[in-house]
C-alpha cells in the first residue's frame, strides 16, 4: 500500500489564512464600493449573527447531546450588556467595539455559568423547561428593569457608530468558528463529545462529566451573547420582545436542519434560512408554514439534517485530490514495470 | 488493610427498594491477580461492579483501593485511583472513531489545559501526537491498529467488545474489570480473549476482576473465582475448589 500524502499542519494553517483573508478583504471592499445593495448588505450582516448563535447552540445539541430552549436568553443578556456599555462610548471607535463585544460574552458567559449548574443536573425535557422558564424570565426582567434597559420602549443605540459592520461581524464569525473547531479537536472537545455518546462510559473514563457540561454551557453562552451585541449594533434601537421563545426556536431549526453536530451544516443553513423569507416576502403569510414544511419533510427524508454530521475541511479535500493524482501516477508506473 | 491487596471489599451491599441484589460481599484481589467472579444471571455481578466504580452508592459496606477507602468517592475519582471496567451491555461513543474512543480513555492522561488547546501551543501538539502513538500501542494488543478511523460503533460486536478493554487501560487503571468480555464471541475469539487478558495481566502488571457466567471459560485463567448466587458469595477459592463445592455445583444446576 502507499504512503498517503498529509499536508503538513503549518501548511494547512497558511492556506486557511491565505482564504479567510482573501475572502474578507474581498467582500469587504465590494461592500465598501457600493457593490451591494444596502438591504442585501444587510441580510448578510444578520446571516453572519445568525451563523454564530447556531454554531453556538450546536455546541450544547449537536456535541453535549442536550436540548436546552433559552438561546435568546443569553443574546439578550449580551445584546443589553453591551448597548449599555456603548452607551457610555469613552474609548476610541474599535476598542469601544472590541470592549463591548467581549463584556457582551463574558456577561452572558456569567449568566449562563448561573443557569448551567443548576439546570445540567436535569436532562431531556426538564432541561428544555428550565432553560426555556430562563429565556422568559430574562426577557420580562429586561422589560422590567426600566432604569437600565429603557424596558419596552427600547434602548436606543448611540448613533455616531456603525458597530456591527461586515467586517466586524465577520472577524467575529470567522473566530468563532476557529475557537470552537479547536475546542472540538482537542481532549477537551472529545470529552464533551463522550458525554453525548455515553455519560456513564465517559464517567468511567475519568472524564469529569460535570466540569464539561457547565464548561459547554458556558462557552456556547459566551457566544451568544456576542451575537447579541452584533445584533443591538446592527439596529437603532433595542427592544426586548425580540428575544423571544420564537427566537430560541429559530435558532434551534438552523441547527437540526443543518445537523446536529455539523459546524458547516450550522453555518450553511443559517445562511439559508435567514435569507428565505426575504426570498417569500410576496409568500409573506406562508412562511411559517413553510418553514415547518421544510422541517417536517427533512425529519421524513433526512432526519440527520442538511449535513449530517459532516464537517467541510478544505484541506481534507485537497489531500483527497493529491492522493487521488498520486495513485493515478503509481498506478501507471507500476504498469510499466 | 494488607498493602498488597489492589482491591479490598469488606461486607458490600445495596438494597434496590425491598430486593437486596448483593449482601455481604467480601474479597481481597492483590496487586496482579486474575480474579474470576461468577454466579448464574441475575445472581448480581455486574451490580458489584457498580458498586465498586461508584455508579451506584453501596448501602453497605466499604471498597478499599490500595488501602484507600472510596467512600465520598465518585465515578471519576474512582477511575483516578485505578479502576478501570468494561461493561455488559457495551457502553462505546459509538459516533467517535476507536482513535477517540480511546483517547477518551486517555484523557487525564493527556492532560493540556483549554488555553493549550485553542492556542494550539506545543504542548497540545506534544500531547497529542504521544497521545495517539499511545492509542496504536494499545490497540496492537488485538491487532486493532488498523481500524482507528473506522466509527466504533459500525465495529463487529467482537472488536467492539476489545475496544472497551483498550479504552479501559487507555486510563492506566490498577485493576481492570471485565464484565462478561466473551459474551457474543465464538469459542476461538474467546480463546485469544482469554490468551490476551493474560497478556495484558503480565504485561501491565495490573490485576483483573472478570465476570464470567459460564464458569468452564475462567477455570483456564483465573488464579481464583468467587462465587455469587442471589447477592451472597456462597464460595471462594481456587478453580479446583469452586469446582468440586457442592453449594457451587447446586447454584449452577439449580439455575
Ligand atoms: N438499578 C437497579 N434497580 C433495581 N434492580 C436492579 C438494578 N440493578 C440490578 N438490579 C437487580 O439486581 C439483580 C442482579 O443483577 P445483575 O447484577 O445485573 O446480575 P448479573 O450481572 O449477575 O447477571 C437482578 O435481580 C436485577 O434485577
Ligand atoms: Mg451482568
Amino acid at each position: 500500500m502507499q504512503k498517503k500524502f498529509v499536508i503538513p499542519v503549518p501548511v494547512r494553517y497558511a492556506i486557511n489564512t491565505v482564504l479567510i483573508a482573501f475572502f474578507l478583504i474581498a467582500a469587504n471592499s465590494m461592500i465598501q464600493g457600493g457593490g451591494l445593495g444596502r438591504a442585501q448588505t444587510a441580510i448578510i450582516i444578520q446571516i453572519g449573527y445568525f451563523i454564530i448563535l447556531a454554531v453556538s447552540l450546536n455546541i450544547i445539541t449537536g456535541y453535549l447531546g442536550q436540548l436546552p430552549l433559552g438561546h435568546a436568553g443569553f443574546m439578550a443578556v449580551g445584546a443589553y450588556a453591551a448597548a449599555i456599555f456603548w452607551r457610555y462610548h469613552f474609548l476610541p471607535d474599535t476598542a469601544n467595539i472590541i470592549a463591548g463585544l467581549i463584556i457582551a460574552g463574558v456577561v452572558a458567559g456569567l449568566f449562563g455559568l448561573l443557569i448551567g449548574i443548576p439546570a445540567l443536573r436535569f436532562k431531556g425535557d426538564y432541561l428544555a423547561i428550565i432553560t426555556l422558564g430562563f429565556g422568559e424570565i430574562i426577557r420580562v426582567l429586561i422589560v422590567n428593569l426600566d432604569w437600565l434597559t429603557n424596558g419596552a420602549r427600547g434602548l436606543q443605540m448611540p448613533r455616531s457608530v456603525r458597530y456591527s459592520s461586515f467586517l466586524v461581524v465577520y472577524i467575529c464569525v470567522i473566530l468563532t468558528c476557529i475557537f470552537i473547531h479547536v475546542i472540538m479537536k482537542s481532549r477537551h472537545g472529545r470529552a464533551i463529545l463522550s458525554i453525548r455518546d455515553n455519560e456513564i462510559a465517559a464517567e468511567s473514563c475519568g472524564v469529569n462529566t460535570v466540569y464539561y457540561k457547565v464548561a459547554a454551557f458556558v462557552i456556547s453562552a459566551f457566544l451568544a451573547g456576542i451575537a447579541g451585541a452584533l445584533y443591538a449594533g446592527n439596529f437603532a434601537v433595542l427592544i426586548p420582545s425580540e428575544f423571544d421563545f420564537m427566537m430560541s426556536i429559530n435558532i434551534l431549526m438552523i441547527v437540526v436542519l443543518g445537523g446536529l453536530g455539523s459546524m458547516f451544516g450550522s453555518v450553511v443553513a443559517a445562511a439559508v434560512l435567514t435569507y428565505l423569507p426575504f426570498l417569500l416576502v410576496p409568500l409573506a403569510e406562508y412562511r411559517m408554514i413553510i418553514f415547518s414544511l421544510m422541517l417536517i419533510l427533512m425529519m421524513i427524508f433526512k432526519p440527520s439534517g442538511l449535513m449530517g454530521s459532516y464537517d467541510f475541511s478544505l484541506s481534507r479535500i485537497l489531500e483527497k485530490i493529491i492522493n487521488f493524482v498520486i495513485s493515478k501516477k503509481g498506478g501507471k508506473n507500476d504498469a510499466k514495470v | 488493610m494488607q498493602k498488597s491487596n489492589v482491591l479490598e471489599c469488606v461486607g458490600l451491599g445495596i438494597d434496590f427498594g425491598g430486593l437486596t441484589a448483593v449482601n455481604d460481599f467480601n474479597i481481597e484481589i492483590g496487586t496482579t491477580d486474575i480474579y474470576g467472579l461468577i454466579g448464574p444471571n441475575g445472581a448480581g455481578k455486574t451490580t458489584v461492579f457498580n458498586l465498586l466504580t461508584k455508579v451506584y452508592k453501596p448501602t453497605r459496606g466499604s471498597v478499599f483501593v490500595n488501602g484507600v477507602d472510596t467512600k465520598n468517592l465518585n465515578t471519576v475519582k474512582a477511575n483516578k485511583l485505578g479502576l478501570a471496567r468494561t461493561f455488559q451491555n457495551i457502553r462505546l461513543f459509538q459516533n467517535m472513531t476507536v482513535q477517540e474512543n480511546v483517547m477518551v480513555g486517555l484523557h487525564n492522561e493527556i492532560g493540556y489545559n483549554l488555553a493549550s488547546a485553542i492556542f494550539r501551543l506545543p504542548s497540545y501538539w506534544r500531547a497529542e501526537k504521544k497521545a495517539k502513538e499511545r492509542v496504536c500501542d494499545l490497540l496492537s494488543i488485538f491487532g486493532m491498529q488498523d481500524m482507528i478511523e473506522h466509527k466504533a460503533g459500525s465495529l463487529p460486536y467482537g472488536s467492539q467488545r476489545r475496544l472497551e478493554i483498550v479504552r479501559a487501560l487507555a486510563t492506566s487503571p490498577k485493576i481492570l474489570l471485565l464484565d462478561e468480555p466473551a459474551a457474543g464471541m465464538n469459542p476461538a475469539e474467546t480463546d485469544e480473549l482469554m490468551k490476551n487478558i493474560q497478556l495484558i495481566n503480565e504485561k501491565f502488571k495490573i490485576a483483573v476482576l472478570l465476570i464470567e457466567h459460564d464458569m468452564k471459560l475462567v477455570m483456564g485463567i483465573c488464579e481464583k473465582l468467587a462465587v455469587l448466587n442471589y447477592g451472597m458469595l456462597i464460595a471462594k477459592g481456587t478453580p479446583a475448589e469452586i469446582q468440586s463445592n457442592p453449594a457451587v455445583i447446586e447454584a449452577y444446576l439449580g439455575a
